[in-house]
């Protein structure tokens, strides 16, 4: 009683999931309003209800909310077919540790070169010997305004601009170290994050600048990720937090994990996880930064911290190398698959290879930590994720067996979702497991 | 007029006690004596055999997680082990690179030794057949000085050297760099010189270290000064260099949990001759107890001018401290120095007997602890080759079976932690008559790990 039948909408378009509510049984005149930040609907009732004894009112509401929340959560969207980019259909490295969607164009980064991937093939393949600066590419960012690449490899960076690498190294540039980890450009900028700290090229003076632990709060000089964020930039430290540098004021904020032991999380929420940040995801829609680390997730709303381990929700694994975001989605590329979770409704998604060859898994786990299988005819290339990016509802993943290609079908989502349903009702489990939640 | 008294003076009622908490003696606690440990406390329940009073925030909340306690905490979920094996057939040799400072680097003391242990054990392994025929070759790289230098030596040994392990550094910070290296890369790290405890505080699973660290250096210190000798007023001298600022922070960190926080920190810069200005600081803090983070050489300079001035207080301090240029330079002054030690050399157990006399042959010198450190990593090393072929994913699985497990090296017993780090009790040395004096100090929850998983 009181549930409602949840259906995703059939809409061909991908807008966020609607939540199908059964007008109130109070003369239809309730009135619902979604809260975003709940993850479950409330009701505000007119006065006409009062008449009803107050007290079987609030075991009513009580009992609507609390099937509202833990059997009506909003079922997120899938991702239900993999297409994957591997050595034996023309990558040339199994290994990919980054890729970046440009449009229709897709660029991946392998331990042997850049890789261009175009109408569903590996269009081209870019090694030193054809000017980059290092085989192992380790991030990608495009100019907007130019449609440039620029490349950071674990031999500098290169410019890709007009099917010609221009390369700067430490020797021959301002760039503070060869091993380069991320990238970014915003404007004229080209950011940097270098083993050393941080460098950043402005494309139209040619001049460098740069800040490490002798001109700013970096605990250690280690940069691993940038995340540009308005007129802020966010990088991932490797053994200095998250720190935040404000652009036109010229000023540093770093966040650093407040129990300042590596050996323990002292309160969930305590501000950033751990001090050992791998990558780092601004998503403009929110407007929340998250931290990915070996330690669990951590996402900031400009007030409070939101932590994540996998003791404590549907995170594949605390090991990340790299987090996303954009709408009300937060995806996690562990080493034991690729998590999403819908910060709104807290649910998860996380996706891996099945045990059977082939096959892929996805796991659902609901906000009241139930967990769900289910099981599709495809699969990621590898569980170990590296990064990923969004090409409008799709998703590309780099794993370490290959690049992978994220596909949604609706229709096929509605069988998926359909199949769970009907093996219910018959008391049958298709997919073989249907595990509590921790 | 009466009120504001009384209430002040419950105030202070109440706050001496709360400011009381902290360490107190025991009576029954003989001065002067290795501390029992606590036969209650399992081993591995607690991270890096970390004393009662180490444990941090334990007087105020449980953690809402503890890392590096568990089996998984260097589980491996990658794909290292489906890239192609090496085929021997094809190879002229088994590279393994080396890095370490050779040459332009003041830590070269530490890492030409750390070179010939290496090379040593190598030498054996090709007498013995190398592997499958093949010798092994090592490919030297030198760790600079100036760090960020280093930072692509991991991945020239990957690239152009076709290396299947990394062996080698000193340095804290080059270590790191090779670490997240090696993250992306996936080469096998044998770490056998750093002190840094955080290289193994990362869950990168690329890293297996053998070099007893600061953290266990630092509550093997911290046990002597406050439990044994029950010194209250202690001071630290330090190098102003990252070594001696993460090494010296465990034992502060146990010193104040225990309510005995330096009064004093002092730094100096290495390569520094006079420490008047330093030392007249520290006579003014009427310390009882000195303990000094940093090189050999400055320790002696110390030392000497500690005594000069008059300052008879005891001075104790880190492993770097417990070699010969501190005896050389201090002389009568180093009487009395207590210091941690990696290595015993007066051990006359049969395995370091023969290291030291094959060593002394090839290289006309003595063995220092870097050396034996190294001979033992290369050693481990060689095993997990030849148990697992030419394949680093495999080579580090089999270094990660490692994990709770006992080797008996030749610069002792090394009982690896959850994160491949070696948690062995840590050696005490005293200058006594020009010479060092060694024992073995097991901390209150020290152990020599599980005697059941001993691999070799």
């Amino acid at each position: 009683m009181g549930t409602a039948p949840l259906t995703p909408t059939t809409s061909k378009t991908w807008g966020p999931l609607r939540l199908a509510v059964p007008p109130l049984p109070l003369g239809g005149e309730g009135r619902r309003i979604l809260n975003p930040h709940a993850g479950s609907p409330t009701y505000h009732l007119p006065s006409t209800v009062y008449r009803f004894p107050h007290f079987c009112l609030l075991v009513f509401a009580f009992c609507i909310l609390t099937c509202s929340i833990s059997l009506a959560a909003p079922r997120p969207h899938l991702i239900t077919r993999w297409e994957n980019y591997t050595i034996a259909n023309g990558m040339p490295d199994a290994k990919v540790f980054c890729v970046t969607v440009d449009g229709p164009r897709v660029w991946a980064g392998t331990e042997n070169g850049l890789v261009l991937i175009q109408n569903g093939k590996v269009a081209k393949v870019y090694l030193p010997a054809d000017g980059l600066a290092h085989r192992a590419v380790m991030g990608i960012a495009v100019d907007r305004s130019t449609d440039d690449l620029w490349i950071a490899t674990f031999g500098g960076i290169s410019h890709f601009s007009g099917g010609h690498f221009e390369n700067f190294t430490n020797l021959t540039s301002g760039l503070l170290n060869d091993i380069c980890y991320g990238i970014a450009v915003v404007d004229r900028s080209v950011w940097v994050a270098t083993t050393a700290g941080v460098s950043r090229y402005n494309t139209l003076s040619g001049e460098w600048s740069s800040w490490s632990e002798k001109n700013a709060p970096f605990h250690e000089p280690w940069a691993y990720g940038i995340a540009p964020a308005g007129n802020k930039m966010y990088f991932a430290i490797w053994g200095g937090g998250l720190l935040e540098y404000d652009v036109q004021g010229n000023y540093w904020k770093p966040y650093t994990d407040p129990d300042e032991e590596m050996e323990i999380v002292l309160f969930k929420n305590q501000g950033l996880i751990h001090i050992i940040v791998s990558n780092v995801a601004w998503n403009p829609d929110t407007r929340m930064i998250w931290a990915s680390t070996y330690f669990g997730l951590s996402g900031y709303d400009g007030r409070n911290w939101h932590n994540y381990l996998s003791k404590d929700s549907g995170l594949a694994s605390d090991f990340i190398n790299a987090p996303k975001s954009r709408r009300n989605e937060v995806w996690a590329c562990t080493d034991k698959g690729l998590s999403m979770l819908d910060y709104t409704t807290n649910t998860w998604v996380t996706y891996r290879p099945g045990k059977q060859k082939g096959q892929g898994e996805i796991e659902i786990t609901w906000p009241d930590g139930r967990k769900q299988k289910l099981t599709t005819d495809t699969a990621l290339a590898h569980n170990y994720i590296l990064n990923m990016d969004f090409q409008g509802e799709d998703i590309w993943v780099a794993t370490a067996l290959g690049l992978s290609h994220g596909i949604r079908d609706s229709e096929k989502e509605i069988q998926l979702y359909a199949s769970f349903t009907n093996s219910q009702r018959i008391g049958n489990n298709p997919t073989g497991r249907f595990q509590k939640g921790n | 007029m009466r009120r504001p008294l009384l209430f002040a003076l419950l105030l202070v009622a109440v706050a001496i006690p709360m400011t009381a908490q902290q360490y107190k003696d025991t009576e029954d606690t003989p001065k002067d004596t290795v501390i029992k440990r606590d036969e209650t406390v399992k081993p591995d329940s607690r991270y890096a055999n970390m004393p009662d009073e180490a444990v941090p925030y334990r007087r105020f909340t449980k953690p809402y997680y503890d890392w590096f306690v568990r089996e998984d905490t260097l589980e491996y979920h990658g794909a290292a082990d489906k890239r192609p094996d090496g085929n021997p057939a094809q190879l002229n040799e088994i590279a393994i690179g080396f890095m370490s400072p050779i040459e332009n680097n003041p830590e070269s003391i530490f890492g030409i030794p750390e070179l010939h242990g290496a090379q040593l054990a190598l030498e054996q392994a090709n007498a013995r057949g190398g592997y499958k025929g093949k010798p092994y070759a090592l490919k030297i790289h030198n760790e600079s000085a100036l760090w960020g230098a280093s930072s692509a030596e991991l991945v020239k040994m990957l690239f152009n050297e076709n290396c299947w392990a990394m062996l080698g550094c000193v340095d804290g910070q080059n270590c790191h760099i090779s670490l997240r290296v090696s993250l992306k890369l996936e080469v096998p790290i044998i770490d056998v010189g750093t002190t840094d405890p955080t290289v193994t505080e990362t869950r990168i699973p690329w890293l297996l270290h053998d070099f007893p660290d600061d953290r266990q250096q630092g509550y093997t210190l911290a046990d002597y000064v406050f439990k044994a000798l029950r010194l209250k007023r202690i001071a630290v001298l330090r190098t102003q260099t990252r070594y001696a600022r993460i090494g010296v922070a465990k034992f502060n960190d146990e010193a104040r949990r225990m309510g005995r926080q330096p009064v004093l920190e002092v730094k100096f810069e290495r390569g520094d001759k006079d420490f008047t200005h330093q030392l007249q600081m520290l006579r003014d803090a009427k310390v009882e107890g000195i303990v000094l983070w940093g090189e050999a050489t400055e320790a002696g300079l110390i030392l000497k001018q500690m005594r000069q001035m008059g300052m008879k207080q005891p001075v104790f301090g880190s492993s770097r401290l417990a070699h010969s240029p501190l005896l050389e330079v201090a002389g009568p002054a180093a009487e009395g120095l207590v210091v941690t030690a990696a290595l015993d050399p007066t051990r006359k157990d049969p395995k370091w007997q023969a290291f030291r006399d094959a060593y002394r042959q090839k290289f006309n010198e003595e063995p220092i602890d870097y050396a034996a450190y190294a001979y033992d990593g290369m050693n481990l090393l060689i095993a997990s080759i030849n148990k697992a072929g030419l394949n680093r994913g495999r080579i580090m699985d089999a270094l990660r079976d490692y994990q709770m497990k006992t080797y008996q090296g030749v610069a002792g017993t090394i009982y690896f932690d959850h994160t491949l780090n070696n948690l062995a009790p840590v050696n005490l040395a005293r200058v006594k008559d020009g010479k060092f004096e060694y024992w073995l100090a097991p901390r209150q929850h020290g152990h020599e790990g599980d005697k059941t998983g001993v691999r070799d």
